[in-house]
């Protein structure tokens, strides 16, 4: 494509949901058991391990998911 | 809802408040490496987060952001990892040292004592620091060198001259190297600082930049990794005493991912010069401030007469207002530049898509056919997937065929695994259709330029050996082809089309990143005084002598060689030089030291070459794994077009 236009191609929009749709689901689950998670994590000691864990996990997908967001709407890298 | 000691209730209209104030310091993040997050810990405690519980969370949402900005940063080829870890790590000494300053001061002379002690660490080093950034844009604007490469500071040089036996470690960054007793001091002040006044960045980039001598744009990606470090530490500290508000700190970086991601990639259409700009305004804002703050701790502490308590009321509420306009002020000049730098970029894709397409009617005759298959350019076979990633490809294809009176075969894969068929049809052939339109279109071009030009839809569950069977059959000369850059672990774990095409195929391989163009100015060529070595070199010679275009000869060295192995190199380099002056090729020799991919793509910026000629040793599979290639990396990391030679 010499042009500068660009097309939104069906697997950039299926990578947009493979990390979109876990992404909703995490903050809705965050969201569902934010009371147990608070209490749990305010036990502090060893189960410093779950806010870090939850903060791994949720950078992982929805960053790929603000990665495609931006892609798909045509804002990348000049190479 | 009833929640734990220490946590407040959020409505929505403080989650949309701190996606918000999320994205915006995500933005600045992603562009200068630090500096976002100041301003959320007073934004939540204005919200009735307390003090702690602020820090904690801020910093908990800091490590995985600056993770995310670390490795998109890392596939602009901006980050040097190791520098970042060495750093970190001293960095994490200073956090602690900096919090046990923190906790005497607030000890001896209570809160008051804490804030004014927090407040001109703010004034001093955000003065001194912030002020020379400003004064080093101002003077680099006056002398009219606002578009020419950043020059190394005279304190760089020679830090990056002092050799103490035992603690030299090279930095790709500073393509030098340093000794560590110079990067300790530097990480662990920038701890101290991020302990003190929670952006370590403030001192961490402006000392990778003017201390150690990284470009400003590695320095502010290199700082995410130290960032990255410090957070995790800081996080498990705080996680530790049961600190973390989980919903803050995620909700927080829900809105800063998004931020960071575009703050990162205006890093690719900007001017060294604009971080500097970016981070200068900022620290010199909070600077003000917080001087704005100083009058009322220092009437707390009975340093000076008290204050009526609405100045003192007036005074906060003035400092925090500015505290916001420094973050806003940086992310409207990353939205500036990002406009700007995407606005001109397409502008100038379009230049060079018009300048292919208005070439005359006219083919050149072809090239007289040659016996040795080595620097014969007769007939190209281009691999399209109708991406823009194409684009440069069949723009340069075009150029040099036109150049070389060559034929131009245009191909198109589309995969068919047979799971792939059954589960969705409907999509093949939509995809079959969209692949022969775009030939169309490549046809169209390819007539418009005077180039013959055939093209063919290809099916296959595996376009590599798709391209290399055309390649075959069509018995090319050289396969053009694109470039994804994809690096690092995506590379080892996923492959690449184009590096299993440069394996596998029969010819030689042309790889053009994506704004990449080659008019001949001047060419770069590897050797590493091997039969491969000695084929790009016969190559480059026929090219220079078809486009009247002077070859720069490099062989590298590294620090492990012997000297017997350096003496080689530069005879290498001799017996190149000789021959392509012998075929009347304007050439010189460099033998410099270092990483060979490194140096190899510092020799074609230094000499503004817009071609790379190497040979391939031709790995594939495993071994290429396992060993993986330097043409592949300089492949990666350089911004110009390469050509794979594959000696018979």
């Amino acid at each position: 494509m010499i042009n500068s236009t660009f097309k939104i191609s069906g697997r950039q929009v299926t990578k947009l949901v493979l990390y979109g749709l876990p992404t909703v689901g995490l903050y809705a689950l965050l969201y569902a058991f934010e009371d147990s998670l608070l209490a749990l994590i305010a036990q502090g000691g060893w189960l410093f391990v779950v806010p870090v864990a939850i903060a791994f996990v949720i950078s992982f997908v929805h960053g790929g998911f603000t990665a495609q967001f931006w892609d798909i709407l045509g804002i990348k890298a000049k190479k | 809802m009833e929640t734990a000691v220490n946590f407040i209730d959020l409505t929505v209209l403080d989650v949309t408040y701190l996606l918000v104030v999320g994205f915006i310091g995500g933005l600045v993040s992603g562009f200068i490496g630090s500096g976002g997050a100041f301003v959320l810990t007073p934004a939540m405690m204005s919200m009735g987060v307390p003090g702690i519980v602020a820090v904690a969370s801020n910093i908990c949402h800091k490590f995985p952001k600056a993770l995310v900005g670390a490795i998109k940063r890392a596939k602009y080829g901006q980050v040097d990892v190791k520098l970042g870890l060495v750093l970190g790590v001293s960095a994490e000494a200073g956090v602690l040292y900096g919090a046990h300053i923190q906790e005497g001061v607030k000890r001896s002379f209570g809160d008051a004592g804490s804030n004014l002690y927090v407040s001109l660490a703010f004034v001093v080093v955000l003065g001194l620091v912030g002020g020379y950034v400003l004064w080093d844009v101002w003077k680099t604007h006056r002398g009219g060198q606002g578009d020419a490469e950043e020059k190394t500071s005279r304190l760089a040089r020679w830090v990056q001259s002092v050799e103490i036996p035992g603690t030299m470690v090279y930095f790709k960054s500073l393509n030098a190297r340093v000794s560590v007793l110079f990067t300790i001091p530097i990480g662990f002040a920038t701890g101290m600082l991020a302990a003190t006044i929670a952006v370590g960045g403030f001192i961490g980039v402006p000392a990778l930049h003017y201390v150690l001598g990284a470009p400003s744009l590695m320095a502010s990606a290199t700082e995410l990794v130290i960032a990255f470090v410090m957070g995790l530490g800081g996080t498990i500290k705080f996680a530790w005493s049961g600190l973390v508000d989980i919903r803050l700190a995620m909700i927080i970086l829900a809105g800063s991912l998004f931020g960071i991601q575009l703050g990162a990639i205006g890093t690719t259409y900007v001017k060294p010069g604009v971080i500097k700009v970016v981070m200068g305004t900022i620290m010199v804002l909070v600077l003000v401030s917080r001087a704005i703050e100083i009058p009322v701790y220092l009437a707390q502490l009975d340093i000076i007469q008290p204050l009526d308590p609405h100045l003192v009321a007036l005074l906060k509420n003035l400092s925090f207002v500015v505290l916001i306009a420094a973050l806003a002020s940086g992310a409207a000049i990353v939205f500036a530049a990002l406009w700007r730098g995407v606005g001109a970029h397409r502008r100038e894709l379009a230049a060079a898509a018009a300048q292919v397409t208005s070439m005359p009617a006219a083919v050149v005759a072809p090239a007289q056919t040659q016996l040795s298959p080595l620097g014969r350019f007769e007939r190209f076979l281009v691999a399209t997937d109708g991406s823009e990633y194409s684009a440069g490809a069949m723009r340069e294809a075009l150029r040099m065929a036109k150049r070389c009176g060559a034929r131009l075969r245009v191909v198109s894969v589309v995969s068919t695994d047979v799971e792939h068929e059954a589960t969705v049809g409907p999509l093949l052939k939509q995809e079959l259709s969209a692949a022969h339109d775009h030939l169309a279109s490549m046809l169209e071009q390819a007539n418009a330029a005077g180039v013959a030009c055939e093209t063919e839809v290809l099916q296959a569950s595996s376009p590599d050996e798709a391209i290399v069977h055309a390649a075959e059959q069509a018995k090319s000369d050289l396969v053009v082809m694109g470039r994804r850059g994809r690096r690092g672990l995506a590379r080892l774990m996923l492959g690449d089309i184009t590096a299993r095409v440069i394996g596998s195929a029969p010819c030689n391989v042309l790889v053009v990143p994506r704004a990449a163009e080659m008019h001949g100015k001047h060419f770069v060529v590897a050797t590493d005084g091997s039969r491969f070595g000695d084929a790009a070199a016969v190559t480059a010679g026929k090219l220079a002598v078809l486009f009247g275009t002077p070859v720069t000869v490099v062989s590298v060295t590294q620090p492990s060689h012997s000297a017997e192995r350096r003496a080689e190199a530069q005879q290498a380099v001799n017996r190149t030089v000789s021959f392509l002056k012998q075929e009347d090729v304007t050439a010189t020799g460099e033998v410099p030291h270092g990483r060979p991919d490194e140096m190899i793509v510092l020799t074609a910026t230094q000499n503004d070459a817009d071609l790379i000629i190497m040979g391939s040793h031709g790995r594939t599979g495993i071994e290429r794994v396992l060993l993986g290639s330097t043409t592949e990396r300089v492949i990666n990391q350089t911004a110009s077009v390469v050509l794979v030679v594959k000696s018979a």
